[in-house]
């Protein structure tokens, strides 16, 4: 036998070992990963798809959608020859997350084929380069959208270039209950005042919760005297010049929310439990769709009834992304192909199925698909898209996002 | 007196679950009903789904792997702890205890990367994540029973006229049984329960109850389906908890 | 004993490698990778570049976080000590109640922190089920998320309380028969045989899951996000916070954030050893 090095020695060569294959693991890093393939046309796309399973993360708390996706969509992609398989996540974010930490390591066959996402997740994957871009153009049912909507082309202020293929539009919306408030109010500023005369009654989704960040960016139009002062690029001086009567107005509104404004809930679910208990009157959504079957289910009173603002609330279109180092691109193409067609848009439509607003131009239809969408049945809360973007705007450019998130957290959370 | 303080500490240990059961198995309830306003399986119902069972199975596999591979390798620490000289045992010992100084988020933020670039398939990443933050707790078990286990028994054994192989497999086997049970149980709850490291190792490759739950519990007017998940989530551990401690229980009656 | 353990040494040292290479590797990697994410030496775009930024930017934030995560965890280990040990002592003392205490505690064990946390929720929110039960009080106090965190506190301390317990009845339960019979005997009352010998006997179980609750508190995630307030941010809050964060370069300051918990932990144990040994060498 051999002498050996004592046990401590060898712990402690073994730890240095440890050291450096941690240092080789990790340290190069920004490694680029390039598309696999480029398709011609969708023929190619559709023999390339043929067998593949196709992973869509997307948040996973909205029963609906999830039925949706998995008893309308997957078998409508599995007669395509494409296995759709839901990946179901508590935050959208998550999902970039992992394809980031993916391309970080270097990984070029990422589990992540498609995710829905807008906004900031949008952007930052943009930033990243983290999308497949300028594929959208091959999808035959992007001849049913209309090439010059702005919600299309712009995903808060972020140019979508073929990176992502829309999916729906949907409406920030605010509700109320009617049987705590006979008299609701017609704007922005309307709910701020009654939130002032009653106090403790109104609330807000502390940002970067998606909702609360919506709520104070519209407050921040309404402050700013309508969305069509504030520019929807960001800049540090514009930032100077509007956010603070924002913050300000939040701030004089704080000792009137409830719980005086010590804490926000959490998210919109934690907001709408608060208006589900009767603790507030007025909750706020960007997925207006689901409040019918909210009220079915008696999730949310039968007294909730949606409100309209005169100068109109925000919309925006939401996407689905494919990663620039998906395993199945092929396979997320011909997804995201179905998923825009007429027959599954009307289906998705119906606010029995899911209730999300379509995102294409029912113009450009034919009768009979245009009959598809006319016979959709009636929501008894929830009024229909003409009337809901009434007047609406669009989004401002997602860098407002963290920067107001930002403010708020300082000025307003931390702030004695 | 006695019989308050013991109402008291029932009252403490019982009360969070009352409305978690009293939701799983409501139609309605909203505030100020004290009891729900109607009743029904709706919640329990909607988990008989093959998703759920395939989550079920994976917790199962990942609980059951993760306390597989642990509750040995913790044995084994705990052996050479007690075998080893001072100083290499005093090492030993502090990375043994080093994972539980480590919050797990902050484990899984920094691997991520490196099992990525490893290709080290997701299942097998959270197992081994998971069986690093289980080993303290195993060795631990094993350390405290050895430190009441006295060798001499074995010399007795030995004295009776007993191979070093049978003095060991029965002697300690006796003696260390209820050590590996405990050690056992610790580990595959530490697979079963887990939510952050799996959603962010595994990749939603993994999908276990826990993650199920997440993305249930994220939603409005889903208290039923999150309730009644709660308790499929903690009614197999009890199961096995009880399967564990009966026959002891009895056996130390009689 | 010696005797038998020189020529083994070497058999130990192999003995102790499955358990220590694992730990190890995924310990170390983790920490230096974490460590070189937090000084920008592993960007998602862009070259590595050193950069303290993480660390200096925000550090009163990151500061008021420590002490918050620190708060949370000291009066959720105290917590948890007095009722576990209450506990303890009620089921050795109490025969037939006792082991009803005794078997309902064992059974939160395996009751998931995540799953605690919503359970505490749904018990102690506005409108929650105490609140309801109380009639809807105008008084009801902020529990849930409110500035004191007695929710997340009431959370660790109900599912730790019943962990202390079974460490203390696991490790002096042979023994303390025998001694408190012994005590009795002698004349000691219940009070004084509780103080005199079942506390000094428990007590170096109690420093061990003390120092294990509290590093567990500190670095558990799940209670503080479900029933904390928006602000302040206990350290696991802001650490996931800044690791989702749509912000490319929060996560550098994610690692930072990790970092400073793993490093008041590790603090704690060695704190905890410490202590130990100087109570083992004493008596």
């Amino acid at each position: 036998m051999s002498p050996s090095p004592t046990p401590h020695a060898r712990w402690r060569s073994r730890l240095s070992v440890a050291a450096i294959l941690a240092l080789g693991l990790t340290a190069c890093s920004g490694a680029s990963v390039e598309p696999a393939e480029n398709f011609g046309t969708f023929d190619e796309v559709l023999a390339a798809a043929q067998g593949q399973t196709v992973d869509l993360w997307m948040f996973g708390g909205d029963a609906k959608g999830n039925a949706y996706v998995d008893d309308i969509l997957a078998p409508a992609a599995q007669d395509q020859g494409v296995t759709l398989r839901r990946v179901p996540i508590a935050d959208t974010p998550d999902a970039l997350n992992r394809v980031l930490s993916e391309l970080q390591a270097g990984r070029g066959d990422g589990s992540v084929d498609l995710i829905w996402a807008n906004g900031s997740t949008f952007s930052t994957g943009k930033q990243a380069e983290a999308w497949q871009c300028g594929w959208t153009d091959l999808l035959p049912n992007m001849q049913y959208t209309d090439p010059d909507d702005p919600l299309l082309l712009n995903d808060f202020g972020t140019p979508v270039d073929g990176c992502e293929a829309p999916w729906h539009k949907a409406q920030f919306t605010f509700f109320y209950n009617s049987d705590a408030i006979t008299d609701p109010p017609t704007s922005l500023q309307g709910i701020l005042d009654w939130a002032q005369a009653n106090p403790g009654r109104f609330t807000y989704p502390g940002p970067p919760d998606f909702t609360g960040s919506v709520f104070l960016r519209e407050v921040m139009l309404s402050t700013a005297g309508g969305a069509d002062q504030v520019p929807l690029p960001y800049s540090q001086a514009a930032f100077d010049q509007y956010a603070p009567a924002a913050l300000r107005a939040l701030t004089e509104l704080e000792p009137s929310l409830w719980r005086e404004g010590a804490t926000y809930p959490r998210d919109e679910q934690a907001l709408n439990t608060l208006f589900a208990d009767g603790e507030v009157d007025v909750a706020m959504t960007y997925g207006p769709a689901t409040l019918t079957d909210l009220v079915a289910s008696g999730a949310l009173p039968p007294s909730t009834k949606v409100l309209t603002l005169e100068e109109g609330t925000v919309g925006n279109a939401s996407f689905l992304a494919l990663p620039v180092n998906a395993a199945d691109a092929a396979g997320a193409m011909v997804v995201a192909n179905i998923a825009l067609s007429p027959e599954q848009q009307a289906a998705k439509a119906d606010p029995g199925t899911w209730g999300q607003f379509t995102a294409l131009d029912t113009d450009l239809l034919t009768p009979t698909q245009q009959n598809l969408f006319e016979q959709l049945p009636e929501s008894p809360i929830v009024p229909d898209y003409e009337e809901l973007s009434r007047n609406a705007h669009g989004e401002l450019a997602s860098e407002w996002v963290p920067a107001l998130n930002e403010a708020w957290r300082q000025d307003i959370a931390t702030a004695p | 007196m006695r019989v308050i303080l013991g109402c008291l500490l029932v009252v403490w240990i019982v009360a969070p679950m009352v409305p978690v059961l009293l939701w799983s198995v409501a139609g309605q309830w909203r505030a100020p009903a004290v009891l729900p306003s109607s009743y029904s399986l709706q919640g329990f119902t909607a988990l008989a789904t093959p998703d759920t069972a395939r989550a079920a199975a994976s917790s199962l596999s990942l609980g059951l792997g993760v306390a597989v591979i642990a509750t040995p390798l913790g044995y084994l620490g705990a052996l050479a702890v007690r075998a080893l000289p001072p100083m290499p045992s005093r090492f030993v010992e502090f990375v043994l205890l080093a994972p539980l100084a480590i919050p797990p988020f902050a484990l899984v933020m920094g691997i991520n990367v490196a099992l990525l670039r490893l290709y080290v398939s997701p299942p097998l990443g959270v197992t081994l994540v998971l069986v690093v933050t289980a080993l303290p707790y195993t060795a631990f078990m094993f350390r405290s029973a050895l430190a009441g286990y006295d060798h001499r028994f074995e010399e007795v054994a030995r004295s009776l006229g007993a191979s070093p192989g049978q003095a060991a497999r029965h002697v300690r086997y006796h003696l260390l049984a209820g050590a590996a049970a405990r050690a056992f149980f610790l580990a595959f709850l530490v697979g079963w329960g887990d939510y952050i490291t799996t959603l962010l190792i595994g990749g939603g490759q993994l999908r276990t109850l826990p993650l199920l739950l997440g993305s249930a519990a994220s939603a409005t007017g889903n208290e039923q389906l999150t309730a009644a998940l709660s308790v499929a989530i903690i009614l197999p551990p009890l199961i096995l908890l009880a399967g564990l401690t009966l026959p002891a229980a009895r056996r130390k009656r009689q | 004993m010696t005797r038998r353990r020189a020529p083994t040494t070497r058999r130990a040292a192999l003995l102790a490698l499955p358990a220590v290479v694992p730990i190890v590797l995924v310990v170390g990697v983790s920490l230096t990778a974490a460590a070189l994410q937090s000084f920008g030496l592993m960007p998602f775009i862009g070259p590595p570049q050193f950069s303290a930024d993480a660390w200096t930017r925000d550090a009163d934030e990151l500061v008021r976080s420590t002490l918050t995560s620190t708060y949370v965890a000291m009066v959720s280990t105290l917590l948890s000590l007095v009722v576990g040990f209450v506990l303890a002592t009620y089921v050795l003392a109490i025969p037939r109640m006792g082991r009803i205490v005794e078997a309902l505690s064992a059974a939160t064990i395996p009751i998931p922190h995540v799953i605690g946390a919503g359970a505490i929720g749904l018990l102690l929110s506005d409108s929650g089920f105490l609140e309801r039960l109380l009639g809807m009080p105008e008084a009801f106090p902020a529990l849930v998320s409110g500035p004191w965190f007695v929710a997340v506190i009431a959370e660790y301390a109900w599912k730790e309380s019943a962990f202390v317990a079974l460490v203390v009845l696991g490790s002096i339960s042979r023994s303390v028969g025998d001694l408190c019979d012994a005590a009795a005997t002698l004349g000691a009352s219940a009070g004084q045989r509780i103080v005199r010998v079942v506390l000094p006997l428990s007590a170096p179980s109690l420093a061990v899951s003390a120092a294990i609750v509290f590093v567990y508190t500190l670095g558990s995630y799940e209670a503080a996000w479900l029933l904390g307030p928006t602000s302040p941010e206990p350290l696991p809050v802001r650490a996931v916070r800044l690791f989702t964060s749509v912000d490319l370069a929060a996560r550098q300051q994610a690692m930072a954030t990790a970092l400073v918990s793993v490093a008041v932990s590790a603090a704690v144990i060695i704190i905890a050893i410490l202590v130990l040994r100087r109570h083992r060498s004493l008596s």
